[in-house]
C-alpha cells in the first residue's frame, strides 16, 4: 500500500513563487477556514472577515507580507497578518470610541464588534450565540487571545508570536478574558432565569 | 507551559463555526489576481502576429515556385552526382564533367581516349546503379588533359 503525503506549506510556497496556480489554491484551501473564522469572531462581520482573508492571501501572493519559514508556521504568520488587518480597520473607531484607557482594561466594550452583527444571524445555536456576544464585548486584545486559544487550539507561545507580546501577557489576558466572559454569561443566565 | 484545558463553554461556538468558510467568491478573485500576477508565457510561435505568419507563408510559397521554375527550365541539368556535373546529350548519351567547366575550357590540348568504365565506379559520380547491372562495364570516351588528368567522361552507350 502506498501513502501519499500532502506537500508542506513551504513546498507550496516555493511552487507558488514559480507561478503554480495549483499551489496557491492548495494553500488557500488549507488555511482559509481557520483564518476566516478567526476574523469573523474577531471583527463580527462576515463581509469584513472575507475582506481580511482576501487581503491576507493577496499580500502573500504579491510579497507585500513576507513570510519567513524560519520564524514559525505559515498559519501563525497568516493569523498575525489577519489580526493586524483587523486592528487597522478598527483603528478609526477605536480612536473615536475609546480615548486614553489602559491597555488591559477588560471592561471596555469593543464598539465595532458589539453592534448589530451579521454573524448573529448565522449562528443558530443559542448557547453559541451567547458566547459569541460575550466574546464580542471583550476588549480586542483579550478577544484575540481567547479566540486563538479556545477556538484554534494554539499554545501560549504561538499566541505570543502572533500577537507580538510575551507569554506572560498572553497568560494574564487569557485569564482575565475568561473571567470576564464567565461573569457576563453568568449575569445573562441569572437574568434570564429570574 | 499550557496546562489549561480548553473551556467547554466554547464547544457550541466551535461546533457552529466549524461549518463556516470564506465565501467562494474570494477564492475566485484570488485566482484571478494570481493569473494577473503570473501571466502565462505563450510559446514563441503564438507570440508572432498573424501578419508575420502570412509573410512567412508568402515567402515560402515564392521560394518553392522559384525552385520549381528553375527545375522546369533546365530539366537535364544536375541529375545527380558527387560534385560532378552531369548532362544528357541529344543522342541519349551521358556527359560527366570531372573538373569544372572553366578548367576544361582552358585546357589547350585535350584529347579523347576510348575506354571502358565499370558501373560501380560510375556510381560514385552519381550514375544510377542496380543489382542487375552492378557487374557490367560501360563503353566511354574520356577527355584527358595534356598532362594526363581526366577532365570529362562521355558514355555513348549508356542507358
Amino acid at each position: 500500500m502506498t501513502t501519499t503525503s500532502s506537500p508542506s506549506d513551504t513546498d507550496l510556497l516555493r511552487q507558488l513563487r514559480s507561478g503554480a496556480a495549483d499551489a496557491f489554491a492548495a494553500l488557500y484551501r488549507r488555511h482559509q477556514g481557520p483564518l476566516y473564522r478567526f476574523a469573523l469572531l474577531r471583527c463580527g462581520s462576515a463581509g469584513t472577515a472575507a475582506d481580511v482573508v482576501q487581503e491576507t492571501f493577496m499580500g502573500l501572493l504579491t510579497g507585500r507580507f513576507a513570510y519567513d519559514p524560519l520564524r514559525g508556521q505559515l498559519q501563525h504568520f497568516l493569523f498575525g497578518v489577519a489580526r493586524n488587518l483587523v486592528l487597522k480597520q478598527e483603528a478609526p473607531q477605536r480612536q473615536a470610541a475609546l480615548p486614553a484607557n489602559g491597555d488591559d482594561d477588560e471592561d471596555e466594550p469593543d464598539v465595532a464588534a458589539s453592534g448589530a452583527c451579521p454573524l448573529a444571524r448565522l449562528l443558530e445555536h443559542e448557547a453559541a450565540e451567547e458566547v459569541r456576544r460575550a466574546l464580542a464585548l471583550l476588549a480586542p486584545h483579550y478577544r484575540d487571545v481567547v479566540i486563538l486559544y479556545e477556538m484554534h487550539d494554539l499554545s501560549y507561545a504561538e499566541i505570543a508570536a502572533i500577537c507580538q507580546v510575551d507569554i506572560g501577557t498572553v497568560r494574564s489576558r487569557l485569564s482575565r478574558g475568561r473571567a470576564a466572559l464567565a461573569q457576563r454569561l453568568a449575569g445573562w443566565r441569572s437574568a434570564s432565569t429570574v | 507551559m499550557d496546562t489549561n484545558e480548553r473551556d467547554p463553554l466554547f464547544d457550541p461556538l466551535r461546533a457552529d463555526l466549524a461549518r463556516m468558510d470564506t465565501p467562494r467568491g474570494v477564492e475566485k478573485e484570488l485566482m484571478q489576481a494570481f493569473a494577473r500576477h503570473f501571466p502565462r508565457k505563450r510559446p514563441w510561435y503564438r507570440a508572432l502576429p498573424a501578419r508575420a505568419w502570412a509573410l512567412a507563408g508568402a515567402l515560402a510559397a515564392a521560394g518553392l515556385a522559384c525552385a520549381l521554375l528553375v527545375a522546369h527550365l533546365d530539366p537535364g541539368a544536375r541529375e545527380a552526382g558527387a560534385g560532378a556535373l552531369m548532362t544528357r546529350g541529344d543522342d541519349g548519351g551521358l556527359f560527366i564533367a570531372l573538373e569544372p567547366i572553366e578548367r576544361i575550357a582552358r585546357e589547350p590540348a585535350p584529347r579523347m581516349v576510348a575506354t571502358e568504365v565499370s558501373r560501380t565506379s560510375l556510381a560514385t559520380l552519381g550514375v544510377p546503379l542496380t543489382p542487375e547491372n552492378a557487374g557490367d562495364s560501360v563503353r566511354a570516351e574520356m577527355l584527358v588533359a595534356a598532362d594526363g588528368q581526366p577532365l570529362a567522361l562521355r558514355l555513348s552507350s549508356f542507358n
